[in-house]
This record gives structure tokens, sequence and C-alpha cells, in this order.
């Protein structure tokens, strides 16, 4: 018999409905974006809280200053945190009104009146500037806690007071206004490597700049390990069930193969896919309004290394599920192929930082590491990759993703039909040569 | 007609099949035997091209069974499974749409199927809300669906109670009438003298048995006759010993000597016979004897044999 595009696809098919229909697959789909959303929301939450409780408790502040350079200070901090800053924490959405927070500063003659009253409550914090604080620098804050995560807020409150407080009448309240705030308008502008235009080289800009290539990427990365993991669930639990001899008769093993590829393929990209439409109906607003946008030429490349990426893994996973007795023992070894996949994201401040270096154009040419390196440069927005790159990289995770499906094809065959222990390589590589 | 020419599998240095041929006639129902690790799976797998043979020939209706376009096979081996959680009638009719048939004739059919079988109501259910003996009906009916023309089928009674194993006989007969060629393999020997016409057996690879049902146990009998009757007296010509076998004696021949001839002296001498048979093996012991003894196809011991092929007996019933 011979690979037959009719009996594929039936087997696809069947493959698709069987694995999109379970139960776990529904749960899958709908429970991952929620517990994604319910973990952002216990992180970041707590966080914008503590942040502002820490702030709001910063009621009163005693000064103690012995060098006389902050005498000028003004006696009251204000902090404003627009609706933008406090994600899940602003009541009334995005339009709701700014919330000021007022922090009193007192004036103490000598130290020991400042801890009195913090003894005694009066007070939550005491700074004191030693005598020689203008040539030293050295100045010290006094407060009964701080943390990591709360005191950062608290400290550039601070340091923005005493920098008033040193100026305050000594120069003009715009030069203060600037001094105390130097990055407030600064703009940055940088050449565009296609066009060679300076544009402003603004915030959102410069973390979608980062943010892209990590989403494009994640999901090109996800896409082929989840497609790849039904595959190594679906062969291991055929070869469990030990169903595949009956079949052999009536199919191929390239049938079976191909059809499995895609069957499972696609559910996979269901998943993927369905994860990104509900990100995008959650977060498209934004992403527009940040002026995100993929170009068609990006979007190209990105199928293409999907779908060779996951021939490439699923193929991987496919010769793994046929010669390993179950799946527990099969998941043990694909790990190791999917951290692979994985590998281009610990890497990721050098691939994006310096597209051009031999890290980054070795991972683009390795196949295993390929598509979520090379999506990583694509749609990094400063990075142009040179067409030889795109070429040559295609054409070596094409030629290695054809010798994955062949070997498996011919692993599967036999991997199937025997039972009982895992063979040894060279077994393995007995059977390629003898299919 | 599937036709086995001089096959040989190796694996390594150690022949699993050596040099076995056979045939089998469209409409025939043949056993296969031998003993646990004589080579009947491999040779099987070759027959279904899911193994390919290291030399010798397997056609299919005078083509090789690995060109495009053979002669459906339908193939039940020993270790079989279903997909678990699908309705039985959409594992049928998935079989069905795989093997060429349009979906709408696939379900028809596997209703059809599961309706002779005995399982038309539960043709909605899962599979594995079935018992054992249910889903080795099920997957019968997966080999049974497109009217293959070679159906192989392995240990095809075992998990069946006597009632379904009457009704795969029953069903294995309506096929044969319908012209298809049936390949089975059992250790059930009972079953092989009552539904087959041929049978080869192999051991170590090699082919030791191979012939009508009747040839072969007339080949193993012991030249004796099994006489019952109130008293059998001693001093019959032409006979060398005797023994009591379950109530009846049993009288070994001496060369040349005919059962005729002894029943017309046993007559002559007034013996009341109630029953008179030639003594004929049963195929479970010639299958022992076969094994235990290492005989080979010419009755010594097995290597290598000199395959003296009988004549294959065409739809035969």
């Amino acid at each position: 018999m011979r690979f037959s595009w009719g009996r594929a696809l039936t087997i696809a098919a069947r493959e698709y409905l069987t694995t999109v229909r379970r139960t776990a697959f529904v749960l899958t789909l709908v429970l991952t974006p929620l517990g994604y959303a319910l973990l952002m929301f216990i992180m970041i939450r707590p966080q914008v809280d503590q942040a502002l409780r820490a702030i709001r408790s910063l009621e009163r502040m005693a000064v103690v200053d012995s060098s006389g350079a902050l005498d000028r200070g003004a006696t009251e901090l204000r902090t404003v945190f627009t609706p933008e800053r406090m994600p899940f924490g602003a009541r009334g959405g995005p339009a709701a009104e700014p919330q000021v927070i007022r922090t009193e500063v007192r004036f103490f003659d000598d130290a020991p009146q400042a801890f009195a009253a913090l003894e005694r409550g009066e007070v939550q914090q005491v700074l004191v500037a030693p005598p020689d604080f203008l040539a030293t620098g050295a100045i010290r804050r006094y407060a009964e806690s701080s943390n990591v995560f709360t005191g950062s807020g608290v400290e550039r409150l601070v340091q923005r007071w005493v920098a008033r407080a040193l100026l305050h009448g000594r120069v003009d309240s715009l030069r203060i206004e600037r001094a105390t705030r130097p990055g407030l308008g600064m703009a940055l502008y940088t050449k565009d490597a296609a066009t060679g235009a300076w544009s402003v080289h603004d915030e959102s800009r410069e973390l979608m700049g980062f943010l892209l290539p990590f989403m494009c990427s994640f999901l090109i990365g996800l896409s082929v390990v989840v497609g790849g993991q039904y595959l190594l669930q679906g062969v291991s639990e055929e070869k469990e069930s030990r169903i595949l001899e009956s079949m052999l008769t009536t199919v191929t093993p390239d049938d079976l193969v191909v059809g499995k590829l895609i069957g499972l393929g696609g559910a996979g990209l269901t998943l993927v896919l369905s994860w990104v439409a509900m990100g995008a109906a959650a977060s498209g607003p934004a992403l527009l309004a940040m002026g995100v946008s993929l170009s068609p030429a990006l979007v190209g490349l990105m199928i293409v290394y999907f779908l060779l990426g996951y021939l490439f893994y699923a193929s991987l996973m496919t010769g793994i599920g046929a010669v390993t007795s179950n799946l527990r023992e099969a998941q043990q070894f694909a790990f190791v192929f999917t951290f692979m996949n994985f590998i281009p994201f610990y890497l990721i401040s050098t691939i994006i930082g310096s597209p051009g270096s031999p890290v980054a154009l070795g991972m683009s040419l390795f196949p295993p590491t390929a598509p979520v390196t090379m999506t990583l440069r694509l749609a990094s927005q400063d990075a142009a990759v040179p067409a030889w790159q795109i070429a040559l990289s295609i054409a070596l995770l094409l030629g290695s993703a054809w010798i994955a499906l062949r070997l498996a094809a011919r692993v599967f065959r036999i991997g199937l039909l025997l039972y009982g222990k895992t063979p040894t390589l060279p077994e393995i590589a007995r059977w390629i040569r003898h299919a | 007609m599937l036709e086995v020419r001089d096959v040989v599998k190796t694996y390594g240095d150690r022949a699993v099949v050596n040099r076995v041929s056979f045939q089998v006639a469209p409409g025939e129902i043949f056993a296969l035997l031998g003993p646990n690790g004589a080579g009947k799976t491999t040779l099987i797998r070759m027959i279904t091209d899911i193994l390919k043979p290291d030399a010798g020939d397997i056609l299919l209706d005078g083509h090789p069974v690995s060109a495009p376009g053979r002669p459906p096979i339908a193939y039940l081996p020993e270790e079989r499974g279903l997909y678990r959680k699908v309705k039985v009638v959409e594992a049928l009719s998935y079989y069905g749409r795989l093997k060429g048939m349009p979906a709408a004739d696939a379900t028809r059919e596997s209703l059809a199927l599961l309706e002779r079988v005995g399982l038309a109501e539960w043709a909605g259910k899962q599979i594995a809300a079935l018992s054992k003996g249910m889903q080795q009906k099920v997957q019968l009916c997966t080999a049974l669906i497109g009217s293959p023309r070679l159906m192989i089928l392995d240990e095809p009674f075992s998990g069946l109670d006597p009632v379904n194993v009457q009704l795969l006989e029953d069903v294995l007969h309506e096929r044969r009438a319908a012209g298809a060629t049936i390949l089975l393999s059992t250790h059930q020997m009972n079953k092989v003298e009552q539904l087959c016409d041929r049978a080869l057996m192999i051991n170590r690879g090699h082919m030791v048995l191979y012939g009508t049902v009747r040839e072969l146990r007339r080949r193993h009998a012991d030249h004796a006759v099994l006489v019952r009757a109130a008293a059998v007296p001693d001093g019959v010509p032409g006979v060398t010993a005797r023994e009591a076998v379950n109530g009846e004696t049993k009288l070994r021949l001496a060369a040349g000597t005919t059962p005729q001839a002894v029943l017309r002296a046993l007559l002559e001498r007034g013996v009341e016979i109630e029953s008179f048979a030639v003594e004929s093996p049963p195929l479970e012991d010639i299958f022992v004897r076969v094994v235990q003894e290492g005989l080979g196809l010419d009755g010594g011991r097995s290597g290598p044999p000199t395959v003296d092929e009988p004549a294959v007996r065409g739809g035969a019933r």
C-alpha cells in the first residue's frame, strides 16, 4: 500500500475531533487564561495596594536639619496616583479621578524630640541631615519598617522633597521642577534601521520592542510544544492500547503519522489561537492605542516557522512516543527536546539586544532553537534580519524537519508493534536501517 | 488466492521464519498452527505487509501484498485494542472509512454488523462501557467491515463464551460462503478440526505439518483400531498389541494388515461389536507430539524441511 491523502485526512479529522471534544481540552482552553488572569490579579493587586498603603501610612515625616541645607523645604509632600498607575486598583476604571496623597513635614530642632514624636506615633518617619550633609551627602532616614516592594515609592518621595528643599529660594521654580524630574520631558530619538529616519523612541514603544518579540516567539514556542505534546500523548496512548496492528492492514504508517501530525497539530493550534483571541479581546484596544501592529511579512514568516517547527518537534515526539513503553517514560524523554525549544528565552536579552551576535545567529540556524530565535529577532522593532539568514535558517529547519519525519515514520512502524521494554539506541538505529 | 513462497525472515542471525511456503484457496478456512514463539505472528505480519520478508514472495491473487491496489486484508491480531472513549458505531465506521467506504455506507454497514453480532443496542455507547466479550465482538466487526477478501484472525475465540463462540463460527461460515478466504491462527485444536479445511503448523520458524486436517490425522495415526465390545479375544490375526483406552480396546495392526481384515476376523469369531473405528489421533495430540519430539514434515527430526506441498483444495466445504 502507498500513502493516501484520503486516509491521512480521515485520520486527521478523527484525531482532531476526538481531541477537541475531550473534557480536558475544553477545561485547558478555558481555565488556562482564567488562571493566568487570576494569577496576575493576585500578584499585581497586592503590590499596588501595598505601595499605596505605604505612602498613605506616611502621614507625617519629621525632619532634623543640622546642616541648614534643608531649612527651606516644603511642609507638605504630594503624591498623585493616576488610574493608569493602578491596575486592578482604580475604582471607577481609567476615567476615574487621580488620587492625591498628602504627607505633612514637621521640622524638629534636635533628634531626641523627633524620636520622641516617632515613639508617640505623631510622625511615621524621621529624616536626619547631619551638619556635614552638603559636604558628604550622608543623610539618615528612620522608619519602623520597610520592604523591597513598598519602600522604593516612599524613598523616591523623600528624595524629591530633599532636592526641592535644597534648591528652594536659591533657583527659580521652573529650574526646581526640571531638576527634581529631569527625565520627565526627555525624549529619546532613535534611527530607524530600515529608513534611516530619526523618530521618537517612546516608552511604550520601547516596552513593545521587548514585549512584541517575546509574545510572538512565546506563541510559536507554545504552539509547537502544545501540538507536540498532543502528538506524544496520542502516539503513546495508541501504543498502550495496542490498536495499531489491526489498523496497519488498512492504512500505512505514513498515513497514520501524517494524519496524526495534521489532526493533533490542528488541535494544539486551536488551543493556542483561542488563547490569542481571548488575549486580543482583553488587551487588543490597549495594544492598538500603543500603535502595535504586525506586518504581513512577519505574520507570514511566523506561520512558516510555526509549521516547520511543529513538523520538526512533532516528528520527534512521534518517534519518542513510538519507542517508549508508556506515556510517563515518553514525557521524560520529550522534556529534553521541549527544553531546547525554550532555550532562546533564557538568552532573550542577548538575542534582542544584539540580534547580529554569533549567539543569536547560531541559534537562528540551529533547527531546534531556530523557530523561537528567529521569531524573536524578526519581531524586534529595531532589528533587520539579513535575508540570507532567514533563507538559510528556513532551509536548515525544513531539511531537519523532513529527516525527522522520515525517521519518525520508520521508527513508528516497528516501535508501535513492540510492547514491553524500551529499545536501546543501537536497536532503534537498526530499525531505521531495516524499516 | 494467497500464496506464500519460500518466505524467510531473520532477526540478527536467527531465522524466525525459514523457507515457509503454502497456499490458501478462495473460500477456504485455513489454520496456521504452532507453539508460542514459533514465528506465526511474524509470518502473519509479513502476509499483512506490516513486515517485509528477507526472502521469498507473498502473493494475493497473483499480486505482491505490498503492491498498490491489492485486495483488502482484514487482520484481527492477538494483541488487540480499541479506542476506548469512542462510541461503538463511530469506531466501526472509522475503520470502514479508512477502508475507502463513504461515511454513510460505513455507518450503515457498522449498524448491520452490530445487529449480526447482537450488539445493536450498544451502538451508541462508549466502547469503554462494554464487557471484554462485547469488545471482542466489536473487534471482530472491525475486521469484517468492508467485506475483505482475506481475513486473518489470530485467536478469535479467546474471551468468548460458548454462545458467542458459536456465533463467531456461524459468522465465519457465512463469510466463507460469501467467498472470503480465512486464515485462522489458534491454539484451540478442536476449533481447527471443526472449522478448517487445511492446516499448516510451524515450529521454530520451520514448516512441520501441512495438509488437510483429515490427512494430518491419518498420517499421524498409530495404524490401530478402537473396538468397543463385551470381550475382545486375543490372537486376532494381524494384531501386534492391545491396550485398554477409555473403555475401548485399542488394537495395533501389523504392517500390511487393514482395519477391514481385523473387523472381519472379529466378526468371524462371534464378537458382539458395539463400535469399531480406525484410530485417528486428535489434532491436539499431533500438535503436542510434533512440538515435543521436534518432528519435521517428513516425520523425522525437524531441521530445514523438504517441502512436499499437498494439492490445494479450492473452495472446500
